[in-house]
């Protein structure tokens, strides 16, 4: 055993003195890269690294052009995770306890309040970077190209941060939550408008099933706490992390980020990126394939514009690096300044005037006001299945990864933006001066009202628009383009309307401060 | 240097995280209540009168703390700010570090009773402004009480007898003008009383939305409410029947009962009313409590403008002579279906039938010794057709041609369960023959002979006829 003549014990503290060198090596095998060799094995060694590229196309690289939007959709709901288990330490969610602790970690626990804004605002920017990310992928048509399906997990993803944020409002049990919750619970009961009105609620009630299903009883209460609870912090979090996993792991699978197949180096990249490292190391700067860019089918990475890709480590980290801090400062600054609500406790007999759901599902209710089962179960359904057939319905597969295609398209989406503006505003200011069907005709059935109300004018004059855009330029993109910007505008404008103009009993106020005193 | 950008954007960035971090860090150590802990630590320091006191006080250490009201399930956190709360050497401090005035704190040790308990304010909050409770944006219902209301707390735990004596007399004068004023003659508490008002259980703590606010003056809190609604009350609510007359600072008064009248109770461990013996109230007394709002004083009719309609004189001599103490109960148990006079029986308004008693027995000390001339109606037999035509040319000027009262209408409804069913018709006919002094409905044969005694029993027995007859 003892070959070298080395006594054992002296072998033993010799390991001990090397213990923290050793430890470390252990852990970053191979230390500092100091050669494009080591920095490719840094990031195919690393578990939490190897979903990424050990190269990294410039493009991707530039700010321009990726905004940085998922990154940070995707930090944010780390912060949200870890927020969320901060507060999990103090929170209890039981009728009696729910809104008493929500106040301790408000008042009492240690930098509590400035975690829970943490965690309210950072769920909620999710959804803003969301859209805002989708919006991205949708103007540099990078759902094209193998991306198709990948745009339907982020379909999923949003929708799943929808419900992950909804049921969050509910927890801290105060008149803002609580009415909140019996908004949503409405919208989805509100399959029952059709079916009642088709005379099919006595064989399947949908409405009632789901409303049930979700909060354990037809209204908000004891039971529902628990069981949204369960939806918050476990089975939503556990999805969604799933769904993200696919997501980047597609991404990786497609090669990287959609680029323009016309990509040349600009002189501003240099800001941006460090050089590869040209006396050291295994890859020249024309090689033919990286080692984890090997992918089966007829992905853009293999064999394709290599010359224009850099190491990942360090160029892909420090940016990613650069967009968490950003995220945290923002998030941090914003939870400082604002606070999240917290109203009263909940109480059954106080209904709030008017009762709102929370902002991101004000647009809905705007659309609610008029026909509940469209605003509730029917234009929603519309607007997500258009989504997720724009990529299978637009298959020109030119110009993928350039800003709003061509010049055409930037023509198009400004039209589109300032026509759909035009209309809905048209519509709401109509609808709040003149009333609608149900005031004019008050025997009116209500089938006819719920196919025809401003929500469902509305999508229609969308669809018929954007076939209008296809015939007159002849591409099925310029459509998509059309749809998509009309959507993310009436999205906007319905949630600024129903947010900042709609007061008691959902009247017409211009601000806040014109509502009627109770 | 290369990407510039990145690394300077993470540069930025990560200052901003590290300083917002401490800033937090910051407010989590150094909370608002921790300067005022330390300023009183300071005038703990400078007042102490010896060495030992001093040294004491040298050594206090800043922290957070708070009561935990185990009964009540609530922590109170006051005295985070309100240090010298319980200190003899705060006698003369500035607030929030003064010593509570008079001896209330011997009793009701902090530790024990916490603040909230009598001052209300938000218990759990630890910052001024969320604490007092004060505006809307703070949403808490149950801002800090004004001093001049404190006392409404007090009779959670302690009976009205005992607070007159012993420094509740604030609440104490105001049960007895709530009593005095006949409040409970419109009002239901724990279900006795009228109801052409609220139902008062548990005003005292109702969240502020229960209270129409959009005409209160100054801060909209509900003691405001209630004040302003003593002094005016259709100022408040423009519908409302409430009579008011108040001498000046009686409506404080009343609003520091009123708050007393929480839904909550308190535990038993803090309680020392003694339930067995419920005060006991005169005929005289519960006249008051019950029927003076609408009959005030009972000897003369009354033109109620707020009810649109007379209020009979119920101490007028002639009407007690013409009803004994039979019909009188009917009349208060079931009241006078169609007029604001309610039925005040135990099953409805909640008198028992003893109290009753003493408020007849009380109305019958008036009674006149001589007896009305009896009618004799046993000996006509009354003619309904005849009946008929006798009521529409004499009576459907007042009782309406249906019958029924009402609106605009003098008369009270005649098809009322109580003149149909309890009511003797002996003393119908009694009341069509001499009329009821005091009010307008005038003698039918007592000097004006206008109908005959056969015409009398001919619309008692068409009076009768209305339930079987069709409408």
């Amino acid at each position: 055993m003892n070959e070298t003549g080395q006594s054992g014990i002296s072998k033993f503290t010799g390991n001990l003195k090397t213990l923290a060198d050793s430890f470390t090596s252990s852990v970053f095998r191979g230390g500092k890269p100091s050669s494009d060799k080591a920095r490719a094995s840094v990031i195919y060694n690393n578990f939490f690294m190897h979903i990424q590229g050990v190269k990294t196309h410039i493009n991707t690289l530039r700010p321009s052009y990726t905004l940085g939007m998922g990154l940070i959709a995707l930090f944010l709901f780390l912060i949200v995770v870890a927020s969320g288990i901060f507060l999990m330490v103090y929170y209890n969610p039981s009728l009696e306890n729910a809104f008493k602790t929500v106040k301790n970690i408000n008042n009492v626990v240690f930098g509590g309040k400035v975690a829970r804004n943490v965690h309210k605002w950072a769920g909620e920017g999710m959804i803003v970077f969301l859209f805002l990310h989708m919006a991205r992928v949708f103007f540099t048509s990078s759902y094209k190209a193998g991306r198709e399906f990948n745009w339907l997990i982020g379909i999923v993803l949003l929708i799943l941060t929808f419900a992950l944020n909804l049921t969050g409002y509910l927890l801290p049990w105060d008149q803002l939550s609580y009415w909140a919750t019996v908004i949503v619970s409405n919208i989805m009961m509100s399959p029952k408008e059709l079916t009642d009105s088709l005379g099919l609620t006595k064989f399947f009630d949908v409405g009632t099933f789901t409303t049930d299903f979700v909060f354990a009883g037809l209204n908000p209460g004891k039971e529902s706490l628990n069981r949204i609870y369960l939806f918050h912090v476990m089975l939503l979090p556990i999805v969604i992390s799933v769904f993200v996993g696919i997501h980047f792991w597609r991404i990786r699978k497609d090669g990287g980020l959609t680029k323009p197949e016309d990509f040349s180096v600009r002189n501003s990249d240099i800001g941006y990126v460090l050089e590869p490292d040209k006396t050291s190391g295994i890859f020249p700067t024309h090689k033919t394939y990286g080692l984890m860019e090997l992918a089966k089918g007829k992905t853009p990475a293999v064999d394709k514009d290599i010359e224009n890709t850099v190491m990942s480590w360090p160029n892909l980290l420090i940016a990613e690096l650069a967009v968490l801090m950003v995220t945290l400062a923002g998030v941090l600054i914003y939870s400082y300044y604002i606070d999240a609500p917290l109203k009263e406790m909940a109480n059954a007999l106080i209904p709030e005037n008017p009762a709102k759901a929370p902002w991101y599902f004000l647009g809905l209710q705007e659309l609610l006001s008029y026909s509940a089962f469209m605003g509730g179960v029917g234009l929603p359904s519309a607007a997500l299945l258009g989504l997720a057939l724009i990529p299978y319905l637009d298959r020109e597969q030119y110009k993928v990864g350039v800003w709003f295609t061509d010049s055409t398209g930037k023509k198009i989406a400004v039209e589109s933006f300032i026509i759909s503006v035009i209309v809905i505003i048209g519509m709401l200011v109509f609808a709040v001066n003149f009333g609608w069907l149900r005031n004019w005709f008050p025997e009116i059935p209500q089938l006819v009202i719920t196919l025809i109300n401003p929500g469902s004018i509305w999508v229609g004059f969308m669809i018929l628009w954007s076939l209008f855009v296809i015939k007159r330029t002849g591409s099925t993109r310029m459509g998509a383009m059309a749809l998509f910007v009309m959507f993310l505008v009436s999205y906007v404008i319905l949630t600024y309307f129903a947010t900042e103009m709609r007061g008691p009993n959902w009247g017409f106020y211009w601000s806040k401060s014109q509502w009627p005193i109770h | 240097m290369h990407s510039r950008f990145y690394l300077s954007l993470l540069l930025i960035s990560g200052l901003l995280v590290i300083s917002y971090l401490g800033l937090t860090a910051y407010h989590a150590v150094m909370p608002e209540w921790k300067y005022y802990q330390a300023e009183y630590k300071d005038l703990v320091v400078k007042n102490a009168k010896d060495d030992a006191t001093r040294k004491r006080a040298m050594a206090m250490t800043l922290g957070f703390k708070q009561v935990y009201l185990k009964d009540l399930k609530r922590e109170d956190r006051c005295i985070n700010c309100h240090a010298g709360v319980d200190n003899p050497l705060m006698e003369g401090a500035k607030v929030p570090f003064k010593k509570h005035s008079g001896n209330y704190l011997v009793n009701h040790p902090v530790d024990k009773f916490g603040c909230t308990v009598c001052h209300d304010g938000q218990s759990f909050a630890t910052n001024e402004k969320e604490a007092h409770g004060k505006g809307h944006e703070t949403h808490w219902d149950y801002p800090i009480l004004p001093l001049k209301y404190v006392q409404s707390s007090c009779a959670q735990c302690h009976d009205f007898n005992m607070l007159a004596k012993n420094g509740g007399e604030k609440v104490a004068k105001g049960e007895e003008l709530f009593r005095e004023k006949g409040c409970k003659g419109c009002h239901k508490i724990d279900g006795v009383g009228g109801d052409i008002g609220k139902a008062l259980d548990g005003v005292g703590n109702q969240p502020i939305a229960y209270f129409p606010m959009k005409h209160v003056i100054g801060e909209r809190t509900v003691f405001n409410w209630l004040k302003q609604h003593f002094v005016d009350p259709r100022a408040l609510v423009a519908e409302s029947a409430m009579k008011v007359k108040l001498a000046a600072g009686e409506d404080d008064l009343l609003t520091t009962y009123a708050l007393s009248l929480k839904s909550e109770e308190m535990p038993k461990k803090y309680r020392r009313i003694n339930y067995a013996n419920p005060p006991k109230y005169d005929g005289e007394a519960l006249y008051k409590m019950y029927c003076s709002a609408c009959h005030e004083d009972g000897d003369k009719t009354i033109y109620d403008e707020v009810f649109k309609r007379t209020v009979p004189a119920i101490k007028n001599p002639s009407l007690l002579r013409t009803m004994n103490d039979a019909n009188m109960d009917v009349i208060v148990k079931e009241g006078r279906a169609g007029t604001q006079m309610t039925a005040w029986k135990s099953s409805a308004a909640g008198l028992s039938d003893e109290q009753i008693k003493e408020i007849i027995g009380y109305l019958a000390l008036k009674r006149p010794a001589e007896q009305h001339e009896p009618f004799g109606l046993a000996a006509f037999t009354g003619d309904v057709k005849h009946g008929k035509e006798v009521y529409e040319v004499n009576c459907s000027v007042c009782h309406g041609k249906d019958a029924k009262g009402g609106e605009n209408l003098l008369g009270i409804s005649l098809r009322s369960p109580v003149v149909q069913k309890k009511i003797d018709t002996e003393l119908l006919a009694v009341t069509i023959a001499d009329g009821r002094a005091g009010t307008s409905m005038p003698p039918f044969i007592k000097d004006s002979e206008v109908l005959t005694k056969q015409d009398v029993a001919d619309v008692v027995a068409f009076i009768k006829e209305f339930p079987s007859a069709a409408k």
